[in-house]
């Protein structure tokens, strides 16, 4: 009998896998907690290392300016994002096909290439390295992600709900600002709330295009690391995972919220609209 | 006063093919007009024509006298119930009906009592505040017709509003929505691809072939008269025989026999022609004084309900069905067996002549 | 509708791109031909100088290695990750969709973070020391950090949802009824498995190799702190060039050629998907 007849033999290893994919993370968490500066031995719960990272100004900036980049861009990514998801269905030109094509480009491309790519223009224009670049640089990637999520959305809705709008006396843009959009608004928030993950987490384009003041979590965890390890580390990670978390939380459920009874992982997928 | 809505020489053309082909009609004011046609015939173009959705290749369209070439949907006075409905769903009931009074800037005490008579006049008033999703398909399709109505259009389009209702409600539907079109008196154009509805319904009826009107005329004209096979053919069923015109009255059928039969001017012997009789015009066994009598063999019987459908066998590959009425006058099983010999006949004037 | 109203939305963000994503790349191809001058300010010029450079002995082999790296990690992710996704699609039920959630939670952690928990579990000190030397099994801590096997392991705990997530796609797919029909051809599950299932996912494999092993070869995270000089990747060279070494344009250079290696690895990916999708009709 050859291994894959017993399951069983499948379930023991799916579990260590978990086990493997997991561990880690509860080290990191375990240890953020830790009342001593040690990463290899656990003495008591403590708090301290928190604070330590709340207290440290630095941080504390870094911080906010990481929530500030992710709000930023996600309210632009998903204007643009949408704009340019509705463009490509609705347009009828003959070059939106490859529009089309062009749109999945900055999703494949390395991270590292869009870093460097935006650092040259940066510096070509003259623009002085700061968190507004880093912004310039996150939006033009998350622009992709938005359009994604919104144009699976927006194949699955006709045009007819518009069509009757302009029957009842909405010109065109009155039609898309009073029924299109509060169609497609469930992907809208869920796209956004992904974006608002992504750019959080963050951490090679932002390497590439933050300035020497104000720098972004994980830039400054990068330079905590190439010192050396220490509980502060795993804190603020502890921190970034439930915002994390909490932002693609909400994204699945916000869908849900609108009253349509569709799972938001089916709106980020673009299935069947409510 | 100018007619309600006018076409003259209207095509439409999508790249080579052309989906409405010189189109001419006159609707009147407070007419219901059906557009009659199976799928493909161009129906639905021509009403998304009239309401502004697509402008004709060639030709114009009037509203009310005036030409509407470069007026947007939203200009023009007249409104448009959906097939699939087109409801708001992120917007209640009411507010789906106040939408259009909304646009137009109309205060708000009266929209509150326009949208309430408009409720009343589908029998929805009491979900008022339900959102879309709730509803049934017969409740959603009131709440498009009186989201069309509430707004007092000149015209109403209705782009097969009933196809997606069971039979019995659609049915139900039809006596509403000619009531409704009375009681309001407004025009409406109504396009459908289901005979019965449009006799049913119409004061006109335009059927439409490939893009084009091939008979205009009231529900009895395009029974009793269709113009050409495809009327005949379309409406109804319609026993077509080929024939070949004898000249003084007379067609000789593909089965040998000869019938008397009106021909139309012009139509000399030896011209082919086809003729029709309608099955409810065919009588079994007991023929009237002046009836044309053939005979026949009974191929099959089906039963119906009301009517008993029975395929009458002439020789030759040539048949007929006949519609036999399930009234008190009905006849017990066995007399209609397959096999029996028959006799079958109409009126002369029954037989249509077409070519 | 017409054309023009439509078209309007696709300005900005076209624009936008155009701007900041699609020129800033040629600029990236422009810098690649030039050099650093006296002052150590990049020049732009016409010279095949970095080209020549980035093959040349002392860099070549970090390309190398960086390819031979991430195809390691593919093969891994594909290894390890193929019975995950197997098992979530088949013996998953009605727990498939908490087994994905499960999957994905840890992807929610920053990535540094998650290889900074590799490097507190496999340096000297590390936990996975200390448990080795307390249960005995050596007395001096195991060389595990800064080896490649460390920066590998990195590479695959990085990205193995990636290879996971289009597997089990594909396995959803799939028809059960096939697994039954070759289960009765083929009479025990290994070979239905080998000539069923396995060629049916192919395009989830190939899938996932892809979303593997493009950002792999880029990667300069893992290299950086699980490894030392010896496990350089070409992110990390490219990384040097634009913060110490400030050598522009021969960082650019780097960029490109493995922008190219990409691309054409990319274009033999697409071409096998189009035949795959022309052949399925």
């Amino acid at each position: 009998m050859s291994a894959f007849d017993r399951p069983r033999f499948l379930r023991v290893y799916v579990a260590f896998a978990y086990l493997f994919l997991f561990a880690p993370i509860l080290v990191v968490v375990l240890f953020s907690f830790n009342s001593i500066k040690s990463l290899q031995n656990f003495e008591g719960f403590s708090l301290r290392w928190y604070e330590e990272f709340l207290d440290d100004p630095t941080l504390r900036e870094s911080l906010f300016a990481s929530l500030e980049i992710a709000v930023l861009t996600m309210v632009a990514g998903t204007v643009l994002g949408t704009m340019l998801a509705i463009g490509l269905v609705r347009s009828r030109a003959r070059w939106s096909g490859s529009a089309n094509v062009l749109m999945l480009i900055p999703l494949v491309v390395p991270e590292i290439v869009a870093g460097i790519s935006a650092l040259l223009i940066f510096s070509q224009i003259g623009i002085q390295l700061s968190i507004l670049t880093v912004i310039l640089a996150h939006i033009t990637f998350s622009i992709s992600y938005v359009a994604i999520v919104v144009r699976a959305r927006l194949a699955t809705m006709g045009t007819e709900a518009e069509e009757a709008a302009m029957d009842l006396g909405a010109t065109r843009w009155q039609a898309v600002r009073m029924v299109l959009l509060p169609g497609l608004w469930p992907a809208i928030v869920a796209a956004g709330l992904l974006v608002f993950a992504l750019s959080f987490d963050d951490f090679v384009l932002s390497f590439f295009t933050t300035g020497e003041d104000v720098q972004p979590l994980p830039v400054r965890i990068w330079s905590a690391i190439r010192f050396g390890i220490s509980p502060t580390i795993n804190a603020i990670g502890t921190l970034m995972m439930v915002v994390s978390i909490t932002a693609i939380g909400l994204a699945l459920l916000i869908p849900r919220l609108f009253g349509r009874r569709e799972s938001g992982v089916k709106v980020l997928t673009g299935q069947e609209g409510g | 006063m100018a007619d309600a809505i006018r076409l003259e020489g209207v095509t439409k053309r999508f790249g080579e093919h052309a989906a409405v082909d010189d189109v001419s009609l006159d609707i009147g004011q407070g007419e219901f007009f059906s557009l009659l046609g199976p799928s493909g015939c161009g129906k639905t173009t021509t009403l998304r024509m009239i309401a502004g959705f697509e402008q004709p290749s060639e030709g114009r369209i009037l509203l009310e006298g005036e030409p509407v070439d470069d007026v947007p949907p939203y200009g023009r006075n007249v409104n448009t119930v959906f097939q699939s409905y087109a409801l708001f769903e992120h917007l209640n009931v009411e507010d789906n009906v106040a939408f259009g009074l909304k646009r137009k800037k109309v205060a708000k005490d009266e929209i509150g009592r326009r949208v309430g008579e408009a409720l009343e006049l589908v029998n929805l008033e009491r979900r008022a505040s339900a959102r879309t999703s709730e509803l049934s398909g017969g409740q959603q399709q009131r709440v498009a017709l009186a989201r069309a109505l509430v707004n007092r259009p000149a015209v109403l389009l209705l782009d097969e509003p009933l196809g997606a209702l069971d039979l019995k409600l659609r049915r139900q539907m039809q006596v509403e929505l000619k009531e409704i079109q009375r009681e309001v008196g407004i025009t409406f154009v109504y396009v459908t691809h289901d005979q019965e509805e449009a006799l049913a319904m119409s004061d006109r009826i335009a059927v439409m072939h490939e893009g084009r009107v091939v008979q205009c005329g009231d529900p009895e004209e395009v029974y009793e008269h269709p113009d050409a096979p495809f009327v005949a053919g379309f409406i109804g069923t319609s026993n077509l025989m080929e024939g070949v015109a004898q000249g003084d009255g007379k067609v000789k059928i593909a089965s040998g026999q000869v019938v008397p039969a009106p021909l139309p001017e012009g139509c000399d012997a030896g011209t082919a022609v086809q003729i029709a009789v309608r099955p409810e015009k065919i009588a079994l066994d007991e023929l009237e004084e002046g009836m044309v009598s053939l005979e026949g063999t009974i191929e099959q019987r089906v039963y119906q309900g009301v009517v008993t459908q029975v395929t009458v066998s002439l020789g030759d590959g040539a048949r007929l069905v006949a519609l036999e009425q399930n009234t008190y006058r009905a006849r017990s099983d066995d007399r209609w067996d397959p096999g029996t010999k028959v006799k079958l006949g109409w009126h002369p004037e029954h037989c249509l002549v077409l070519r | 509708m017409s054309e023009g109203f439509w078209n309007r939305f696709l300005v900005p963000p076209a624009v936008w791109l155009l701007v900041l994503f699609a020129f800033p790349i040629c600029l990236v191809l422009a810098l690649s031909f030039g050099y650093v001058d006296d002052l150590g300010r990049a020049v732009y010029a016409t010279d095949l100088d970095n080209y020549a450079d980035a093959f040349d002995p002392t860099y070549l082999p970090v390309m190398v290695r960086s390819v031979l790296y991430a195809v390691a990690t593919a093969v891994l992710c594909l290894l390890i990750g193929y019975p995950i996704a197997y098992f979530i699609a088949r013996f998953g039920g009605r727990y498939r969709y908490a087994l994905i959630a499960a999957l994905v939670l840890p992807f929610f952690v920053n990535y540094l973070v998650r290889t900074y928990a590799w490097v507190a579990l496999l340096s000297d000190e590390g936990l996975v020391n200390n448990a080795l030397i307390d249960v005995g099994i050596t007395n001096d801590p195991i060389q595990i950090i800064n080896t490649p096997w460390a920066v590998i392991g990195g590479l695959t705990y990085g990205y193995l949802v990636f290879m996971i997530l289009p597997i089990y796609a594909s396995l959803e797919r799939m028809d059960p009824a096939v697994i039954e029909a070759g289960k009765d051809l083929y009479g025990n599950r290994l070979q239905t498995f080998l000539h069923v299932t396995l060629p049916q996912t192919r395009q989830g494999i190939l899938a996932g190799s892809v979303l593997v092993f493009l950002p792999a070869v880029g990667d300069f995270v893992a290299a950086q702190l699980l490894g030392g000089p010896d496990t350089y990747m070409v992110g990390n060279l490219i990384q040097d060039q634009f913060f110490a070494g400030n050598n522009w344009p021969f960082g650019a250079a780097l960029t490109v050629v493995m922008m190219l290696f990409l691309s054409i690895f990319m274009f033999g990916y697409l071409r096998s998907a189009a035949r795959e999708s022309r052949a399925a009709l």
